[in-house]
């Protein structure tokens, strides 16, 4: 029997191919035929398309066809639901409208990519131009309540203890309040890999190599803009470069390959440019936060008040974060969203809501920690929330299995929290540089969806563990093969995950993917399931095959990939060689348990220590600890690969990333990898994370909890509170960068 | 990218003989390949010189010599710049990343174009790009942009860290010809934008930058690169200063200092260094020099940081070279 390798650090199991560069992209195909699509994206920010000149690039060599508002592709329009608030709802090409800088208006098809690029580049399009609205800040202060859309997100929350007439007057009975706001800029996805697609055609069958989080789901967008029937698209993305968000939903340029692809009859492949990637797949929302907490003098939080203002209702800092970060007995969290920017569309983003709202409130916590003279730990833990928050008192939920408070202590006793002089300014070390720290808690919903697996047998002695979800270097394929090990009790090595494919099993809504920190949480207890059931199948071929050595006989069972009876044992392999069985198994459907009795979140707690130099204000972050309280941990090294990606991705807000959108054109200046600054190697310290080990079993029978988005939530407002530690400043508009610290906490140059 | 010509030369007189109105060098490739493929430059013909013989780095009598093909890695780790102008290894190894400094040569980098982000985009309004289209940079986004030198037709930096310290150090630069070599001294080979942005220096078509030349200064020693940024490495500054200092005592005897990321050429502070001389190396003496440093600057809508940025940054880079940053 193969020991279980769960909570083991097994590499994953498709290092190798990706190292080497055997693992094939949906940009890495290149079917027989094939012609290439390059955009042509608008170059003001709001207006009509007048006339296009088409004409050189009509001419230039290997133009096959060109595609603009004049010629357009038909597309049927997205139907209400979660891709309809969260992606593009107008589709390309489909009028003269220009909305935003950059936005899609050609499409050239020529035989190679050069020459489509080069063609593209020779369009000129003649506008009526009008003058863009794309400033957030300045739409701030008319940002509107949104309409309720059957999403739990965007409408305002109102708790209030007995006898408490509204959140003012709570915050105003608050002997110690404190208020801030805290801004984002918009910020972009910028997976590494592009969103790549290669549409074939055959008939009314379209197969699509497409870079997407959720191949099932991709699947029904695709059929339904073609007015097709879902199981006529195939979408194949058997390895997924970065998603984070921005390939959850389908896009332009996808949709566009796809229809060129039908309307010329040959297989086309679009890929869009990295410029390109910044305003035709979307994008996270800017935020407007200002929060207000009223405490008692211990501590005890006895209001929250957090209004925020986003773009869109994808990036919902109050429903997302503050319902679950605290506890009070009144609270009040609403967002208003801005109407009519000339800014490209917006979309969900590592941890939604959370990472903006998280950065909100931790720094809040830490401001009013400060106020009160407490440390930052002792407030949060004074205010530790052991159940939901909800108007109705009678559906407050226990939290199940929480460790937070575990996740505080052992990180500070790892970090020296304890011999932190918590004076800001207070430290200078070798070379002028100022030395701070600062903390912050974080929490993720930790949800879990039906999803189905089928696990199966085969002649060659290995077992496949199929589903149609994707791996977007997160680690799915590996999470697989531990499970299939797990249960069937045979060596990694003879488990073979298949992902990233939509006719792989899916669950009954069919729609399930990589994303919402959920993959592994719903995944990896269906293996086991499905094991079970396939063993069954196997038991059973076993004994009613004719050609089987053990057919007919009697207490049959299966043990680490043999099947005995006691008197005859034979592996599975040779058994499905013997009796001609190809694949047997079963197909396993399972989610979690309603109505729940408990709530579910994965907790976190990160601390950060930065450099600042005195005089020229660079901000350098030189340790990080987080310490996460998931649940089981199914592989501990893609585990705290996927935390401490999550930390460069609360470093990168903190320090680096922002959208420069312009305000009168809506271009987005920095729309490169050369300015849109991301952390690099050198920008990141080593991580230290560890993991707590408190399987949650009330969540599912192995007890493992999302944590994909866990290290995005807080590690920012970590950062901004060091940052304020080492300097005496405050900087609440994120990114920090050197300028805003040229002054002294007197704001004295 | 629109078609061009490919050729090579493989000597110094077939490449001047190569070279045309509409032609243009190629040596390690990181600033003409990206800016061909983003169509900002659409030479007719490239010729290839890389393998040109004009990779010496040595030392005389007359200074250091460093041929125009040298790699930027190479430079940044020869033991003869590292001991005798630290500012130059420095100022390199601040620079690009570990892959383009092994690819870029001293050449291109003291020519490349400015990352001015108007100019590298072909639908926005650059005169240095299109003369006459204006400038998108002095309304648009222009955090990184000069204060010192620019002009209302352009407010570009020079993004070279190298030409900074070279630029302290008096460095010349050698051209050649088919009519001969001729050297310039760097500070007067770099041009102000004034209403012709699109001519950036005094290489006149067709001549070959073959090298740069620093004279002799013994107390180069002492010399030091401060470049200040978000990121740390791989970005382009927002301030920068080259500082080299020859100190008797506690006594400044002489200095020298340029700033990069500030203007529209390597910036030399005259004036600072007319206040530092005679002067003890001290934080008072010091913050008290840079004072005007940056008087003439011209800050725009989101640059307005850059003056006193540079000021700290000149304290820093000279309490650096008194140990005391």
């Amino acid at each position: 029997m193969t020991n279980s390798p769960i909570g083991s650090t097994l590499n994953r199991v498709d290092g190798p191919d990706k190292v080497t560069g055997a693992a094939r992209y949906a940009g890495d195909e290149s079917p027989t035929g094939l012609v290439h699509g390059h955009l042509v994206l608008a170059t003001i920010g709001n207006g009509t398309i007048r006339s296009m000149d088409t004409g050189a690039a009509r001419d230039h060599t290997g133009v096959l066809e060109i595609y603009t508002p004049d010629n357009p592709l038909p597309l049927h329009g997205v139907p209400p639901g979660v891709a309809f608030y969260f992606s593009e709802t107008r589709r390309p090409l489909s009028d003269h409208e220009v909305r935003y800088h950059g936005q899609i208006v050609g499409l050239v098809i020529a035989e190679t990519p050069e020459q489509a690029r080069d063609a593209a580049a020779l369009i000129t399009v003649d506008y009526e131009r009008r003058p863009a609205n794309a400033s957030f800040r300045d739409n701030v202060d008319d940002a509107v309540v949104p309409e309720p859309t059957p999403l739990p997100m965007g409408l305002p929350i109102t708790i209030l203890a007995d006898g408490v007439p509204s959140i003012d007057a709570a915050l105003a009975a608050s002997p110690v309040t404190v208020t801030a706001t805290y801004t984002h800029p918009a910020r972009h996805h910028n997976a590494l890999e592009p969103h790549a697609a290669v549409a074939t055609w055959d008939g009314d069958r379209l197969t699509i190599h497409s870079t997407t989080q959720a191949p099932a789901a991709h699947a029904i967008e695709l059929a339904q803009a073609f007015a097709v029937p879902a199981d006529h698209v195939h979408v194949v993305n058997p390895h997924v470069g970065g998603g984070f968000g921005g390939k959850a939903f389908t896009w332009g340029p996808t949709y566009l390959a796809a229809a060129a692809a039908r309307r010329l009859g040959r297989p086309v492949k679009v890929v869009p440019t990295r410029e390109q990637l910044h305003t035709t797949t979307g994008h996270r929302s800017a935020a407007h936060q200002t929060v207000t907490l009223g405490s008692s003098a211990d501590g005890t939080l006895n209001a929250i008040r957090h209004l925020s203002v986003t773009q869109a209702i994808g990036e919902d800092p109050g429903t997302r974060l503050t319902m679950k970060a605290y506890a009070t007995e009144n609270l009040h969290v609403s967002l208003r969203v801005t109407t009519g920017l000339n800014v490209p569309t917006t979309t969900i983003l590592r941890a939604p809501g959370e990472e903006t709202g998280s950065f909100a409130i931790e720094c809040a916590m830490d401001e009013l920690a400060i106020e009160l003279g407490l440390d930052p730990i002792e407030l949060r833990t004074r205010n530790h929330l052991t159940h939901t928050l909800s108007p109705d008192p009678a559906t407050r939920l226990p939290y199940s299995n929480k460790h937070l408070i575990e996740c505080y202590r052992l990180g500070a006793r790892r970090f020296g929290w304890d011999t932190r002089n918590p004076a800001p300014r207070s430290t200078l070390a070798t070379g002028g540089w100022l030395v701070g720290t600062g903390m912050a808690g974080a929490v993720l919903n930790a949800s879990r969806a039906f999803t189905a697996v089928r696990v199966s047998f085969r002649p060659d002695g290995t077992a496949a563990v199929a589903t149609s979800t994707a791996d977007l270097g997160t680690g799915m394929r590996t999470v697989l093969a531990i499970m299939g090990t797990d249960s069937l009790g045979i060596p990694v090595d003879r488990i073979r995950p298949l992902i990233g494919d939509s006719r792989l099993p899916v669950g009954p809504d069919a729609v399930y993917g990589a994303q919402g920190s959920a993959a592994t949480a719903t995944v990896a207890p269906v293996v086991r399931d499905a094991a079970a059931d396939a063993v069954e199948e196997l038991i059973n071929h076993a004994v009613t095959e004719p050609r089987s050595p053990l057919h007919g006989r009697d207490g049959v069972r299966y043990t680490a990939g043999d099947l005995t009876d006691g008197a005859t044992t034979i592996g599975f392999g040779d058994l499905l060689t013997t009796t001609g069985g190809t694949d047997v198994g079963a197909t396993t459907t399972s989610g979690p348990v309603t109505p729940p009795s408990y709530a579910f979140a994965s907790h976190a707690a990160h601390f950060c220590e930065v450099r600042v130099h005195r005089l020229t204000g660079e901000i350098r972050v030189s340790r990080m600890t987080t310490v996460v309280d998931a649940g089981t941990i199914v592989n501990e090294k893609t585990a705290r690969n996927q935390i401490v990606g999550g930390v460069v991705w609360g470093i990168g807000p903190a320090l680096f990333e922002s959208a420069h959108v312009e305000p009168d054109t809506g271009r987005i200046a920095n729309a490169n990898f050369a300015d849109y600054l991301v952390p690099v190697n050198a920008d990141v310290p080593d991580v230290d994370v560890v993991f707590l080990d408190h399987p949650d079993t009330n969540f599912s029978p192995l007890g493992a909890r999302g944590l994909g988005e866990l290290g995005t939530v807080g590690s920012a407002a970590a950062v901004a509170n060091a940052v304020h530690h080492a300097t005496g400043i405050r900087v609440r508009d994120l990114p920090i960068t050197p300028e805003k610290l040229l002054t002294t906490p007197t704001g004295q140059a | 990218m629109r078609p061009f010509t490919y050729a090579s030369a493989s000597t110094v007189e077939e490449a001047l003989a190569g070279a045309g109105a509409d032609s243009a060098y190629l040596a390690g490739g990181t600033t003409l390949v990206d800016l061909m493929k983003l169509e900002v430059m659409s030479p007719a013909a490239v010729l290839n010189i890389d393998t040109l013989p004009l990779r010496d780095i040595r030392h005389d009598h007359t200074g250091l010599h460093v041929g125009a093909l040298a790699r930027m890695s190479d430079v940044a780790a020869h033991r003869l710049v590292t001991a005798r102008y630290p500012v130059i290894s420095q100022a390199l190894l601040h620079s690009a990343s570990p892959q383009l400094r092994n690819m870029a040569s001293i050449g291109g980098n003291v020519l490349q174009r400015t990352r001015c982000g108007y100019f590298r985009d072909p639908a926005t309004a650059c005169n240095k790009r299109t003369p006459g289209s204006g400038c998108a940079a002095i309304t648009g986004y222009n955090r990184a942009h000069a204060v010192l030198g620019t002009s209302e037709s352009c407010v570009a930096t020079h993004p070279s860290d190298l030409a900074v310290a070279l630029v302290a150090l008096d460095a010349s630069v050698l051209l050649r010809d088919r009519a001969g070599e001729r050297a310039v001294r760097l500070a007067d080979f770099y041009l102000l934008p004034g209403d012709t942005p699109h001519l950036e220096n005094r290489l006149r078509p067709g001549e070959l930058l073959a090298g740069v030349t620093v004279p002799p200064l013994s107390w180069a020693r002492r010399s030091t690169y401060v470049k200040v940024r978000d990121r740390r490495p791989y970005e382009f500054a927002l301030t920068s200063v080259a500082a080299a200092v020859d100190l008797r005592g506690d006594t400044i005897a002489d200095v020298r200092l340029a700033a990069g990321g500030v203007g529209t050429k390597p910036w030399r502070l005259p004036a600072v260094e007319d206040a530092l001389r005679s002067r003890p190396l001290r934080a008072d003496t010091v913050k008290a020099a840079v004072t005007h440093a940056a008087d003439d600057a011209t800050p725009l809508s989101h640059n307005g940081f850059k003056p006193e940025l540079l000021r700290r940054t000149i304290v820093r880079a000279l309490l650096t070279l008194a140990g005391r940053p």
